[in-house]
């Protein structure tokens, strides 16, 4: 089997393409979104300290790519928010009833984002200096915040909290203990009518008890199946439920009629409660890498973005072109080329570092899949860049530990003995490439940007060629960025929510037809090239001298 | 009432007032523009820019307070978004289309101003207009799936297999008249907020402008007509709603005209009272101005310019109630007619129990229903609405500083 086979074999391929194209958009416009106003708050306070016109310009321009890409943002991520609500409606249903917190925390960012970056356009002239260079504060805030928000949400379905992972760096798999295990909080009216014994015969662990309940380590088997059955609007009789009910309990009606969403609504509810109803998502093992390096990420495109465009004003430069429109631009590359190398280093070494060890230590299969620990594949992109060795000391912190072998991951583990699920329980082996693709070129960003800062330090301006060349960063920073988000969405399934739900359960009774989604697929890949067109004109025309 | 419908009320009031502003400034602006283009007539086409100017500035307001409204329902009703999310493909997916072309009209009509070829520049004035018009259609669709669930089926007997049969669905009665009110209310309301606007800005000046007075004076008529379109498309929603029971008679009940059992749930007549008053104040204003006009006053009067400012803010609240009226007298339903028996009995039994509930505004998520996030809510709110006035504040009246 291909890898691309493989990819396009779990359930609902044509909406979770669409959905990524779709998501894709959005998240290429959010680079800019995060990115455009730190910087250009970062240029309105060199205005404040040095009083220079000339960083006052380019923070308007900056300001003005800002606003325009937020406005797409808003559109695209409304339609993006209906395009989650009509093809996957049981995982929003799920978010909004147990981690909506952040969804809901978000709708203040997202007035304060739009309020800040109006506030911060139409206040320039009208507002004194430093209270407009504290809006510019509160707007790139405002983004950062709306990101917080929504990365934790992100994080929570990547390793939800109280995952507990069947990886062990010295000792291998755990699929023989019945991992990977998540913890919950069962209610004692609930825990009453259950077997315990059996469901600790089918790999339950019993943590602790307290007067109104216990904790429990459960198999993600049990899970996946229980959530399935919920959302398919089973009933105990129905359920596996019945089979690990206690003999006293066996014919009750009031219980083998009861939903098992109700049950598994009552189990879930208590455990969030128990967790924090307002910090569930934030207690995600991978929430703050996922958040440093979304930033980074946003951050980073943006820096490239930058350099790009005031290279293409160098290249294109008048040679009626005054001087204090000259020093304009050379200032604001500079800016950008000491921004950008800034961040990518940061973005490399210390935030995708955070992410990639929480990574491998609570969603190893996926881990395994990046690293291509599998003989499927014919090219080992980690063994021909010799990471292979290096890998496990950058991951685990020791030479000597293992790195998870894909192959020995058991193909049916998220599903019960004896339950065929349709499609493999492993993470889909193209995460290989597209991570190590991400890893290449981000590298050979970094190396650009430092060759240009050091010509820069040492000869005032880097040699014409490699300037050009530079004229290709966003687009690379753009795929960089949409490799890494690839990775961590595409590396996930079958699961939407890792041990919790898979796309099969999250996904509609009522999906659109091919035609309906190549259609909608192509709009959005329409937009994008309009805003790609857009941002060209904007950030362009109005820079130019005389205009 | 729960805190959570009147969180969703104050969003939803917000977007509502913004977006039926939306649908106006869409009209007039690319009118306006061809219209002073054509006559020569610079003033026209430096009004219509400032609206222009306006409209760009808060569309993401209302899209922001539309997203806040949605984000409310599914974290306060999270069953009936998985239940709806199954069966609005088509209508969501209308809306979502033209919510994006309309954004790319707004950018490219703002930015291709005198930059773009005039023929090309109107051609995206009516791409403005018309998305505009066509983004309320899957979300007046849903509303008046809202008021009769027809076209809904099941696969199975259990009913949790629900989808939506689209050609029953498009013919709900109420769907209709409730999309043209929407639109014509939204244009009649815009064009006497835009007067209001003006005149206010000339009591505030102390002087008029030629563009100003014909944008006024032009205007009037157009809203009358509308007004007069609003009765008659406010009779036929009436007469539509008249095959649900609990909502008409919660609406009308209490003015003494009911239907079915005649049995008042919740009166919300007064709500409808309020309304017909504003449209009241709207109608004798303009009224008003026209009986000064005809009796031949050269000049508008401070009286007719403040009585403008009056009726232009009555129109937008007259959006407001409206919407309230009709979200309110369903309450505490979802859907308004799921309490006829027959709509009930042609639900899968098993699926009965379960519909109920998510279809119940009393029952909220029990994980959202904490003072915390009530005082958090109503903090954030208040402090951000403090920021939004801060921010139309220095809009409308900022001046510029040296620096």
């Amino acid at each position: 089997m291909s890898i691309v086979t493989q990819w396009l074999g779990y359930p609902a391929a044509y909406d979770r393409i669409l959905s990524m194209i779709g998501i894709e958009v959005h998240w290429a416009i959010l680079q800019y979104v995060l990115g455009l106003p730190f910087m250009a708050f970062i240029a309105e306070l060199l205005y404040l300290k040095t009083g220079q016109a000339k960083w006052l310009r380019l923070a308007k321009t900056l300001a003005k790519g800002f606003i325009l890409v937020f406005a797409v943002g808003a559109a695209t991520g409304t339609a993006s928010e209906f395009g989650l609500v009509i093809l996957w409606p049981n995982l929003l249903e799920a978010a909004g009833r147990y981690i909506y917190f952040p969804l809901y925390a978000e709708i203040f960012a997202f007035i304060m984002e739009v309020i800040f970056i109006y506030l911060l356009w139409y206040g320039w002239g009208r507002l004194p200096r430093r209270v407009h260079a504290i809006i510019a504060l509160l707007a790139f805030l405002g983004a950062w915040y709306s990101a917080a928000m929504i990365i934790s949400v992100n994080s929570y379905m990547v390793a939800p909290t109280g995952i507990h992972a069947a990886y062990d760096p010295y000792a291998g798999w755990k699929y023989g203990g019945g991992y990977p295990k998540i913890e919950l909080y069962v209610p004692g009216t609930v825990l009453k009518v259950l077997d315990v014994d059996k469901l600790v015969s089918l790999g339950m662990e019993l943590q602790g008890m307290d007067g109104s309940g216990a904790w429990v380590l459960m198999p993600v088997s049990i899970v996946r199946q229980l959530a399935d059955e919920a959302w398919q609007g089973y009933r105990v009789q129905d359920s596996i439920l019945r089979s690990v009910l206690k003999p006293e309990y066996a014919e009750d009606q009031a219980i083998l009629q009861m939903p098992v969403k109700s049950l598994i609504d009552t189990i879930l509810t208590a455990t969030i409660k128990k967790i924090g109803i307002y910090t569930v998502t934030f207690k995600s093992p991978v929430y703050l890498g996922s958040l440093l390096h979304a930033l980074g990420s946003g951050l980073t495109v943006s820096g490239f973005t930058v350099l790009a465009a005031y290279i293409l004003r160098m290249v294109r430069m008048p040679s009626s072109a005054s001087e204090e429109y000259r020093d304009y631009v050379r200032s604001a590359y500079r800016f950008a080329a000491v921004f950008s190398l800034i961040i990518i280093a940061l973005q490399g070494t210390v935030f995708g570092h955070e992410l990639g060890t929480a990574v491998a230590m609570y969603n190893p299969e996926k881990f395994a899949a990046m690293e291509g620990t599998s003989t499927q594949l014919s090219l080992n992109l980690a063994k021909l860049l010799g990471a292979e060795k290096l890998m496990p000391l950058i991951a685990y912190g020791d030479l000597n530990a293992k790195l998870p072998v894909y192959d020995d991951i058991p193909g049916n583990y998220c599903a019960l003995p004896g339950i065929s699920l349709g499609f493999s329980c492993r993470p889909p082996l193209i995460i290989h490439y597209l991570y190590y693709s991400k890893i290449i070129l981000g590298t050979l960003l970094g190396l650009y940007a430092l060759l240009v800062v050091f010509f820069l330090w040492r000869r005032g301006e880097p040699p014409t060629v490699l300037a050009k060349l530079g004229l290709a960063a966003p687009i690379f920073a753009q795929l960089v960025s949409f490799l890494g988000w690839a990775t961590r969405e595409i590396g996930r399934k079958p699961w939407t929510i890792y041990g919790v739900m898979t796309v099969d359960t999250a996904h509609t009774v009522n999906p659109p037809s091919i035609s309906e989604a190549v259609l909608v697929a192509s709009f959005f890949i329409m937009v994008l090239a309009a805003l790609t067109y857009l941002v060209w004109r904007l950030l362009w025309i109005p820079g130019r001298e005389g205009v | 009432m729960e805190a959570s419908v009147l969180f969703m009320a104050f969003t939803f009031g917000i977007h509502i007032v913004l977006v039926n502003l939306g649908i106006a400034f869409s009209t007039l602006v690319p009118y306006l523009k061809w219209r002073g283009e054509k006559s020569g007539d610079s003033g026209l086409v430096k009004v219509s820019r400032e609206l222009m100017r306006f409209y760009a500035a808060t569309y993401a307001l209302g899209g922001v307070f539309g997203t806040a409204f949605t984000v409310f329902l599914l974290s306060f009703y999270p069953g009936f978004i998985g239940f709806a999310g199954h069966l609005l493909l088509i209508p969501f997916g209308i809306s979502a289309v033209f919510i994006i072309i309309h954004f790319f009209s707004i950018a490219a009509y703002w930015y291709g101003w005198e930059r773009l070829n005039v023929r090309l520049h109107n051609l995206i004035g009516i791409v403005l207009a018309l998305s505009a018009y066509l983004i309320p259609l899957g979300f007046r669709a849903t509303f008046a799936f809202l008021n009769i669930p027809q076209g809904l089926r099941f696969l199975d007997a259990d009913g949790y297999k629900a989808y939506l049969d689209l050609a029953e669905a498009l013919g709900n009665p109420t769907f209709l008249p409730l999309y043209l009110k929407s639109l014509v209310g939204a244009l009649t309301a815009g064009l006497l907020a835009v007067s209001g606007s003006y005149a206010y800005r000339v009591l505030r000046r102390g002087h008029m402008e030629e563009a100003w007075r014909r944008l006024i004076e032009n205007t009037l008529p157009w809203a009358m007509l509308g007004l007069a379109a609003m009765a008659a498309l406010g009779f036929w929603y009436a007469i539509s709603l008249s095959g649900v029971e609990y909502k008409f008679n919660n609406i009308f009940g209490g003015l003494g005209w009911s239907v079915g059992s005649g049995i008042i749930y919740h009166d919300y007549s007064w709500l409808f009272l309020v309304k017909m008053a504003l449209v009241a104040i709207q109608v004798l204003a303009i009224a008003y101005v026209f009986h000064e006009k005809i009796t031949g006053a050269p000049e508008l009067s401070e009286r007719s310019l403040k009585l403008l400012v009056l009726a232009g803010s009555a129109g937008l609240m007259t959006i407001v109630m409206g919407e309230y009226l009709n979200a309110f007298s369903q309450y505490p339903y979802f859907v308004a007619d799921i309490t006829d028996p027959a709509v009930l009995s042609s639900i899968p039994e098993p699926l009965q129990p379960t519909l109920a509930s998510i279809l119940d505004l009393t029952r909220t998520n029990p994980l959202a229903s904490g003072r915390g996030l009530l005082a958090l809510t109503i903090g954030a709110m208040g402090a951000l609405l403090v920021a939004a006035l801060f921010f139309l504040y220095v809009l409308l009246y900022g001046k510029e500083r040296e620096g």
